[in-house]
């Protein structure tokens, strides 16, 4: 039995297409409340997962329980508590925005007054009242992605899974779909969001789950997930004179833990790097070497999936 | 509710599209409008292609012939063209000599000039004689020259019995070792002249005239003549458009696979066959509004009777339901929409030339074709209008109405289920 502070609880969930192992076993459970992020490359097997939590896809094997309904079992009770935003656009394009909401609310089984008021306050969110007259078919790109997200709101969903929302969108548009999914989650929506932006699961997400070839690598908060690889910050360097020299300096520096130099560069693993930094230019001053450039990195998702995976995120 | 919703939605969609109305009404009306101009016309119900009247001088030189006293082949021809048959397109006037002829034609006082010789009678019905009837033309007219000629070869070609009388006559003589004087021969001739002359009397008097210009359009049969060539033609162009909007309206379903918006329908707590079956009833709907607009449309255009009320609305329910039937279980073949442009144009094309859609203005031909159309679902279709067009009662239309129900019905079926599977 699921736990009812629970949104989502998935054990074991796979599918497969023939021989291909799309999602293999995965494991994660969402709280209520929360934003929750499937963070990983294309491919990774993110859309899969939830389409089968969305009841679009049925699981090869495993289960997942959505606000305590079997995705198995009570499909109709699941969809109900759900709205679901696909990655593509999935509106009527010779529809208006109105009318599409409508149109989606209807599905959803809203009727008369409250439809037509659901509606109002759906376009009042997604800031396109003004133009709620308009076809969708002359819309930018943003204000279509505005209104695939409107659609999904319309029923009021415990759980909102949205597929990618930000793919392919101006800057301005992306920051207005983020900042929607902030004020939906502290309305008490609980968010599934799938993504392969590092920075966009960093600013969401109260809990990762980082999946890479149709498992799940990783899974916890932010801080959680970045201990993996340790709390060093990376620092690259280029100095003037040959770096041979400087290398039995700075493993001397208090707090520095690794020194290593590749290509020109080298790179220091250090326990804080603002303290750290004022005894390396001191000593490569001393030295009569010049630095002529400095990288901090603190420690994130990125080398969270490269330490996992021994790739980048975006590869 | 929620199938009404999606019909709806589609047929809204399919309505608010240009494509979709040039389909569905504009092609249909305009192929069938360019035949109903082109062999008929709006003007008051008459028929025939609207020519301005040229003018013909008509000199009648004929002075008759001495055997065949009170008879002048040349004035039964100048009183044909001086009738009324021919005075939509010609207007004929009296010229007095060859002479004022030839100037008439030059000066542009007259466009046309025919010259009627001296011994017309006497050739026109005496073996071995010959003359010839001249035309003056303005160079610059072309077809009504040509059919002057054609008039007046027509009305020539009625003298020819007379000569034929006379040389079976000599014939049948000499074949019994007997010689057929002159004056014999005349006689003949002269007999023959006599009920020439008679019988085109009779003709007249049954308001008809010596030589039958062929009339058209309702002339020649009232509102049926009409209805008799564009009606089958509208009808073979209702088949086709019904048969492409419905597959065209079922197109959408895959459309909507496409574009996500059928996933999107699937994630909401909608029954996946309630989708399915809006998706149906939309192109039903379609279908309907496209058959009722492009009936009334073509009666009121065209003025085509398309049969007993009762018959028209069996044929039409059943050529909705067969056409659905067919488009529904095409689409249901088909993976994407990339496919469906060679399946609108070929498969329907093809399909609609079996049906013989398009030749239903061709007269007399062969019979195995009536059966040969049968193998597609459009043959069946144009049979049952044949029969509403012919007039037949509902009970006669009602069989029709079955089996186009019944082959609409097992292809809706075998499409539902294929459709089904695919998105189950």
């Amino acid at each position: 039995m699921m736990s009812a502070d629970l949104a989502v609880e998935v054990k074991g969930l796979s599918k497969s297409f023939q021989d291909v192992k799309a999602v293999k076993s995965a494991d994660f459970q969402i709280q209520k409340g929360d934003i929750f992020s499937l963070l990983g490359p294309n491919g990774a097997g993110k859309s899969t997962t939830i389409s089968m939590l969305s009841c679009l896809l049925e699981p090869t094997a495993g289960e997942a329980w959505v606000m305590g309904h079997s995705i198995r079992d009570q499909a109709p009770e699941v969809r109900k508590s759900i709205g679901v935003v696909p990655q593509e656009v999935a509106l009527y394009p010779d529809l208006s925005a109105r009318e599409n909401l409508t149109f989606w609310g209807r599905m959803y089984g809203l009727r008369g007054v409250e439809l037509s008021s659901r509606a109002d306050e759906v376009l009042e969110v997604i800031g396109l009242t003004d133009r709620q007259g308009d076809a969708v078919e002359t819309y930018s790109g943003g204000m279509k992605r505005r209104v695939n997200i409107g659609v999904a709101l319309m029923h009021r969903p415990e759980l909102i899974i949205m597929d990618e929302p930000t793919v392919g969108i101006d800057p301005q548009s992306r920051r207005h779909i983020l900042d929607n999914v902030k004020a939906l989650n502290q309305q008490g929506m609980t968010v599934l969001y799938t993504t392969h932006y590092m920075e966009e699961a960093e600013e969401l997400s109260d809990h990762i789950a980082v999946m890479d070839r149709g498992e799940v690598i990783a899974y916890g908060t932010h801080d959680e997930l970045v201990k993996i690889v340790g709390e060093l910050d990376r620092i690259d360097l280029q100095i003037s004179i040959p770096e041979a020299g400087m290398l039995e300096e700075w493993k001397a520096v208090q707090g520095v833990h690794q020194v290593s130099a590749e290509n020109g560069t080298i790179t220091l693993l250090v326990e804080d790097s603002n303290q750290v930094l004022p005894d390396l230019f001191r000593s490569a001053s001393a030295g009569g070497a010049r630095i002529s450039s400095v990288d901090i990195q603190e420690p994130n998702l990125e080398a969270v999936f490269l330490h996992l995976t021994g790739r980048a995120l975006r590869d | 509710m929620k199938w009404l919703m999606i019909a709806t939605k589609d047929v809204k969609h399919a309505f608010s599209s240009v494509f979709s109305l040039v389909m569905s009404l504009g092609a249909p009306l305009l192929i069938t409008g360019l035949l109903f101009f082109a062999f008929g016309s709006m003007d008051e119900g008459q028929g025939g292609v609207n020519f301005t009247p040229v003018d013909v001088l008509v000199v009648n030189l004929d002075t008759g012939a001495e055997h065949l006293e009170g008879f002048r082949a040349g004035e039964m021809l100048d009183s044909f063209l001086m009738g009324e048959d021919l005075e939509e397109v010609m207007k004929f006037t009296a010229g007095v000599s060859e002479q004022d002829a030839r100037r008439g034609v030059e000066s542009g006082e007259a466009d046309l000039a025919v010259i009627i010789p001296e011994n017309f009678t006497s050739a026109a019905l005496t073996p071995g004689e010959s003359a010839s009837v001249v035309i003056y033309q303005d160079p610059a007219l072309t077809v009504m020259p040509g059919i002057l000629e054609s008039l007046l070869q027509h009305f020539m070609d009625g003298f020819s019995g007379a000569k034929i009388a006379a040389g079976v006559t000599e014939q049948q003589f000499d074949a019994r070792g007997f010689s057929a004087d002159q004056e014999l021969l005349r006689r003949v001739s002269q007999e023959y002249a006599g009920w020439l002359e008679s019988s085109s009397h009779e003709r007249e008097g049954q308001g008809g005239g010596p030589l039958v210009l062929e009339p058209s359009g309702e002339q020649q049969g009232g509102e049926g003549a009409v209805s008799g060539m564009i009606g089958p033609t509208m009808a073979g162009m209702t088949v086709f458009f019904l048969f492409f909007m419905a597959a065209n309206s079922s197109q959408t379903i895959i459309k909507e696979d496409e574009e996500g918006t059928l996933a999107r329908l699937f994630t909401t707590p909608t029954p996946r066959a309630v989708i399915l079956v809006g998706k149906f009833l939309g192109v039903f709907l379609i279908l309907i509004v496209q058959a009722v607009l492009l009936l009334a449309s073509s009666r009121f255009l065209f003025g085509i009777s398309w049969g007993n009320p009762g018959s028209v609305i069996l044929t039409a329910a059943g050529n909705v339901l067969l056409a659905a039937g067919f488009g529904i279980l095409l689409m249901s073949l088909i993976r994407s929409t990339r496919q469906t442009g060679p399946v609108l144009g070929g498969v329907l094309t093809v399909t609609g030339m079996l049906g013989g859609l398009f030749t239903t203005g061709i007269p007399d031909l062969p019979e195995f074709l009536d059966q040969a159309r049968l193998i597609v679902p459009q043959g069946w279709a144009m049979q049952a209008w044949e029969v509403s067009l012919a007039g037949a009662d509902p009970a006669a239309a009602a069989a029709g109405f079955l089996k186009m129900a019944a082959l609409g019905a097992v292809m809706f079926a075998a499409g539902a289920v294929i459709f089904n599977r695919r998105f189950a």
